[in-house]
């Protein structure tokens, strides 16, 4: 009776940490997911990002902007006569 | 004799079974241990190489001009594919081709590679499926102008660079690919692991070139109107910082859609009358003429050797200041014939014509330049007056540099900083003199006399109402394609300005090939013109506002005429200008070429010019200095952007963590305000 009970403990003991040990790795795999598919949305969204940073370079550009600003805002170059740059100051140091 | 029972046999079998078993078991343990692992690791391992994010490419002040972005490409095993309509479905989704989802939907076909790229978080539902797998690859962010682009080049589909920039400098752009060891798990697919290896990719340097955006569309912008305007074949601009060396805008544009690159690196040409200026230099420092001495021009017409040489202005003496502010081929000839064919061939050989100028691009063309021991009896004149040589527009654009620092010889820089990802500077341009080309004093007098050609010489149209601009135009009769002889009625005009002309902080070089608008003085000149009235009014053009701003520098002349045309000669190098007198006077014409552009004079400003804006001047953001970026190494997200912060710049978090990097790198120069991107390696 008493062998049978140690042996019934053991086979106890060995279910506990085999589940225990199945759960775990469970568990890591559903994180591994998440964390692959986190660095996917990482990875596209700043590509994303990229993409758009370029498009947003091109638009911003003088190249498409100044054609656009011409004609559909009658702008055009000043001559240099009609530029006046303002001497720039430096700010005066905080007092101590 | 021992009698074995049937028992004791079937017991003997099992033992004997149960031996062989264990045997087995423990040979396949320990002997094969190897074997078997590799086995195993092979079933349940892949080895998946992590693709380098390739290095940016950013303008002088820090603007990117390319980057990199991470995408997937796809591949089906159709044997793996469980459901195929649903399969099906997803591919059109994405807009595969019909005929792709065709090939991947068909069970007879064991692998098919998907045409394009994509994200990854578009293809979700597909990177789901069995059968369905992905590849990670970087792509180029092309830059904005198809100028620039030709000049930076490009990176093709398997991630090779092709051409410009981006192949000269591959080895420091690329990177170094990482490798990650992942767990196959099933219907999950492989997934990373803590135990497994994983070496992660290094990221490319960074390059920040000496180019400035905001002058680089202007001049791609002015290139490309001329070119239309006048039907040009094409054309190059270079804009350069004769104190530096450093290139600040490079456009290049042809009518041919099949040529491509940075022609003005590539493609020499003969440069005509904008040589001139070099032999010049050349006689004044080695004191063979005078600033004034006079030369007899014969009204236009001189015979050398049994050839006739013509000028467009006609006069019958000329100063040697005139010979150079009138473009006369009869006045330059005679002058440089007290040069030995050594002492010219040097001077031009020094200005660095006939030699690579070492930019870091494929392709940069050498040019040509005879030694004497190959030169006929017509080369000293010829070359005098600009031609047999030819010079890429880089190479001419630095040698004026020399006019325009005050006689150094600069080396090109066209890349101005190398950095690691994690900010480290690994290289930074620093000025580099080839060699004295001329004395500071013979410097200051030809840009004297350069000055002159555009108030009232050649190049009148390029004139700015404010500022002094200096330079010199140059018309050459163009090449054929097969190199006999020259092409009936095709010139090359070009124009090469200091700005401002008294202390330059820009060269700039405008070729035309073949406009049908006239010499290089009413063609190549008012381009100069546009490029500058443009970056003047620009914020953003590389020009130094504090020796700009305050009084005009431009000295009050007498108003300069228009332009008038007088000749049609091969080696003439302009029509705009005055007509000169039999003393050698000039003339103000009245008559404006059709066509020509026509200047308006406005009154020249006196002196500073006071503003009441009405409120009190407060130190705004403008105002202050600008600041280094600082370095955010090891530091949390958090304390990373208040450093920012603290230090003066706006901040954008784009998926920063631990070990963040900033973009532009540390140590960069920004003014205060400025965004700057934190961003994680990984």
């Amino acid at each position: 009776m008493r062998g049978r009970s140690i042996l019934l403990l053991a086979l106890l003991g060995f279910l506990v940490v085999a589940t225990g040990v199945i759960w775990r790795r469970g568990v890591g795999l559903a994180q591994a997911r998440e964390l692959r598919t986190l660095r996917q949305q990482r990875a596209a969204l700043t590509a994303t990002q990229a993409a758009l940073e370029g498009a947003i370079r091109d638009a911003s550009s003088r190249a498409r902007l100044a054609r656009t600003v011409e004609s559909a805002l009658g702008m055009r170059v000043p001559p240099d006569s009609l530029v006046i740059r303002l001497p720039r100051s430096r700010p005066t140091p905080p007092s101590p | 004799m021992i009698k074995i029972s049937r028992l004791g046999l079937i017991h003997g079998a099992f033992v004997l079974f149960a031996v062989t078993l264990v045997g087995r078991a423990a040979y396949v343990q320990l002997g094969q241990t190897a074997r078997w692992r590799q086995a195993a690791q092979q079933q349940q391992l892949v080895d998946r190489e992590l693709p380098a994010m390739r290095g940016a490419i950013l303008d002088a002040a820090g603007t990117v001009l390319v980057d990199s972005r991470e995408l997937v490409r796809l591949a089906i095993a159709p044997p793996e594919v469980r459901d195929r309509a649903v399969l099906a479905d997803a591919l059109r989704q994405v807009a595969v081709p019909e005929e792709f989802v065709r090939r991947a939907t068909d069970p007879a076909r064991k692998w098919v590679e998907l045409p394009g790229r994509y994200l990854s978080t578009d293809v979700t539902a597909l990177l789901a499926m069995r059968g369905v797998h992905a590849t990670s690859v970087i792509e180029r962010v092309p830059p904005a102008t198809a100028g620039l682009r030709s000049l930076l080049g490009t990176v093709n589909r398997d991630g090779e660079a092709v051409g410009g920039v981006e192949a000269s400098l591959d080895a420091v752009l690329r990177g170094r690919p990482g490798r990650s060891v992942l767990v196959r798990a099933g219907r999950v697919g492989p997934l990373s692991s803590p135990e497994e290896r994983f070496d992660p990719p290094v990221p490319g340097h960074s390059v920040t070139l000496t180019l400035h955006q905001g002058l680089q569309d202007i001049a791609e912008r002015a290139l490309a109107d001329a070119i239309g305007s006048m039907r040009a074949r094409g054309g190059d601009i270079v804009v350069l910082d004769p104190h530096s060396g450093a290139i600040r805008a490079l456009a290049s544009r042809r009518a041919d859609p099949t040529a491509s690159g940075a022609t003005a690196l590539t493609e020499p040409y003969e440069p005509g009358s904008t040589l001139k200026p070099f032999v010049a230099a050349a006689l004044l420092e080695l004191r063979r003429v005078t600033v004034d001495e006079t030369i007899p021009t014969f009204n236009g017409k001189f015979t050398l050797n049994g050839r006739t040489i013509a000028d467009v202005h006609a006069a019958p003496r000329m100063t040697f200041a005139e010979v150079i502010q009138y473009s006369s081929n009869v006045g330059i000839v005679q002058f440089a014939q007290r040069l030995t064919p050594r002492e010219q061939y040097a001077v031009l050989r020094d200005a660095g014509f006939g030699m690579v100028t070492g930019i870091p691009y494929p392709t940069e063309s050498s040019g040509r330049l005879r030694p004497p021991a190959e030169w006929s009896l017509q080369s000293p004149a010829s070359l005098a007056m600009g031609y047999e040589v030819a010079v890429t527009p880089l190479q001419l654009a630095l040698a004026y540099g020399a006019i325009a620092n005050g006689g150094e010889l600069l080396e090109p820089a066209l890349v101005q900083e190398v950095r690691t990802a994690a900010g480290r500077v690994t290289y930074r341009a620093g000025r580099r003199v080839v060699r004295r080309l001329m004395s500071p004093a013979t410097a200051r007098t030809m840009r004297g006399l350069l000055r002159d050609v555009v108030t009232g010489g050649t190049a009148t149209a390029a004139d700015l109402a404010v500022y002094a601009l200096g330079g010199k135009s140059g018309t050459a009769r163009r090449t054929r394609d097969d190199g006999r002889g020259y092409e009936t009625g095709a010139y090359t005009a070009s124009f090469v300005g200091l700005f401002p002309a008294d202390d330059p902080q820009l060269v700039i070089l405008v070729k035309l090939d073949d406009p049908k608008a006239g010499y290089g003085g009413l063609t190549a000149a008012p381009v100069t013109k546009a490029v500058l009235t443009a970056a003047i009014a620009a914020r953003d053009a590389a020009l130094d506002p504090s020796t700009l701003a305050g009084p005009p520098v431009r000295p009050v002349t007498a108003a300069a005429g228009t332009a008038v045309a007088s000749g049609t000669g091969p080696d003439s190098s302009g029509r705009g200008g005055r007509a000169v007198t039999s003393d050698g006077a000039s003339a103000a014409s009245g008559a404006a070429v059709e066509g020509a552009p026509v200047r308006l004079e406005e009154p020249p400003l006196r002196g500073p010019v006071a503003f009441d804006l009405g409120v009190d001047r407060r130190p705004t953001v403008d105002s202050l200095p600008p600041r280094a970026v600082p370095d955010v190494t090891g530091l949390t997200t958090r304390a990373a952007v208040r450093a920012l912060h603290r230090a003066g710049f706006r901040v954008v978090l784009t998926g920063a963590a631990a070990g963040a990097v900033t973009l532009p790198a540390a140590g960069t120069v920004l003014p205060a305000g400025a965004t700057v991107r934190l961003s994680s390696l990984r």
